[in-house]
């Protein structure tokens, strides 16, 4: 009777178990985004200060870094600099788009004005261009292929190395 | 000032002004004029019904609104959370909805960003069928193991009777019919009780109290 008990007690408790050590290391927030692979949602926004409008299905023919921000974001800060610089040393190899949401026009050309800039902010005022991107928060950077494809998304600030990895996932250095 | 140095003024403003505008346009590879937000009809196709407005928009937006789960809050819909996100997203819901699409086009359109993870119901498919199906397939189960157990319960008395006959209660000075048996069974009891020879005081008419 008792082993029998323990059996069936494991029974219900080892798959749970299993279960719980699985998914230990991951984040319970973080879901997979389904757009990987997928074809860029188009979209043309406004550049961020002036009357210019980008069409994002213009940039095909070269990889691009799609980066959500905002000014009132603290990683978004300490990322900055990093896609600053990244967009002048892979100038002739991918094009960066930053795209901020949920914020006010002023505020983000001081950011850009303290902080410097070298690749074009574009403004989703409505934020629907954040949503078709299956956007949670900011940061979150998309990559594309040349073709326009979206081949990887990461969360959080970049760094250089992970820049340079997306990068040559997106097809920068073929 | 002569017209000649008009001229020359006007062309250093002018030119001024184009290495102004320049680096701008080297950034910005290419322009439209126009704004464009994603259009849906890329997702899901033309809408399925008619455009709606009005009471029945409203009421058609915070139904399919409700539907949906709010990306960063914990467990609320878009249409019940206060969050920047959320309300963009009802937004777009309502842009949706008035422009005649479907609750099943809008949730698909969340859907192809968000994953399933953005329906608040699971629909039925795949695997999902298991969320639906396991609570009633347990509950069945549950239910004939109630009834199993009560049906044991019912027979327990007789067993119960059966096992208190007395005569199936050995004694503490009842000895088996083997004899070889018998002997250990009286070796046991002398180093369990300190019985000497294994017999009880009673049976050994020392009567009533035992040693210990």
């Amino acid at each position: 009777m008792n082993r029998k008990v323990l059996i069936a007690g494991l029974v219900i408790v080892v798959p749970f178990i299993v279960l719980l050590v699985m998914n230990l290391g991951r984040d319970p927030h973080k879901v997979d985004s389904p757009l990987i692979g997928k074809a860029s949602p188009p979209f043309s926004l406004r550049q961020v200060g002036t009357p210019a409008v980008v069409d994002i299905m213009s940039l095909r023919g070269k990889p691009v870094v799609l980066n959500f921000w905002a000014t009132w974001c603290v990683p978004c800060y300490a990322e900055h600099p990093v896609l600053v610089a990244g967009a002048r040393q892979y100038a002739d190899k991918a094009q960066f788009v930053g795209v901020v949401y949920d914020d006010q026009e002023n505020k983000i050309v001081q950011f850009l004005a303290e902080n410097g800039s070298s690749y074009p902010t574009l403004f989703d005022e409505s934020g629907q261009t954040a949503i078709a991107f299956g956007v949670y928060g900011v940061p979150e950077t998309f990559f594309l292929d040349a073709d326009g494809k979206i081949v990887d998304k990461h969360v959080g600030p970049l760094d250089p190395a992970t820049l340079e990895a997306k990068l040559r996932l997106a097809g920068a250095f073929r | 000032m002569t017209f000649r140095h008009t001229i020359a003024r006007r062309f250093v403003l002018a030119l001024t002004l184009l290495m102004l505008v320049l680096p701008l346009a080297a950034q910005a590879p290419e322009r439209s004029d126009e704004i464009k937000s994603p259009d849906p009809k890329w997702v899901v196709g033309d809408p399925a019904g008619p455009p709606r407005t009005g009471v029945e928009l409203e009421k058609e937006t915070a139904r399919v609104a409700s539907l949906l789960r709010c990306p960063v809050c914990q467990g609320l819909s878009v249409n019940d959370s206060p969050a920047t996100m959320a309300q963009n997203m009802k937004r777009q819901v309502r842009d949706l909805v008035a422009k005649g699409y479907s609750e099943e086009q809008a949730l698909l359109y969340f859907e192809r960003a968000y994953g399933e993870f953005v329906r608040l119901e699971p629909p039925l498919r795949g695997v999902n069928w298991l969320v639906w199906a396991a609570p009633v397939a347990l509950l069945v189960i549950g239910g004939f193991f109630v009834l199993f157990m009560m049906k044991r319960l019912q027979r327990a008395p007789k067993n119960v009777e059966v096992a208190s006959v007395d005569s199936a209660t050995p004694g503490r000075d009842t000895l088996p019919d083997d004899e070889h048996l018998a002997h250990y069974v009286l070796r046991t009891r002398e180093l369990a009780y300190g019985w000497p020879g294994g017999l009880s005081p009673a049976s050994r008419g020392e009567g009533g109290e035992e040693s210990r």
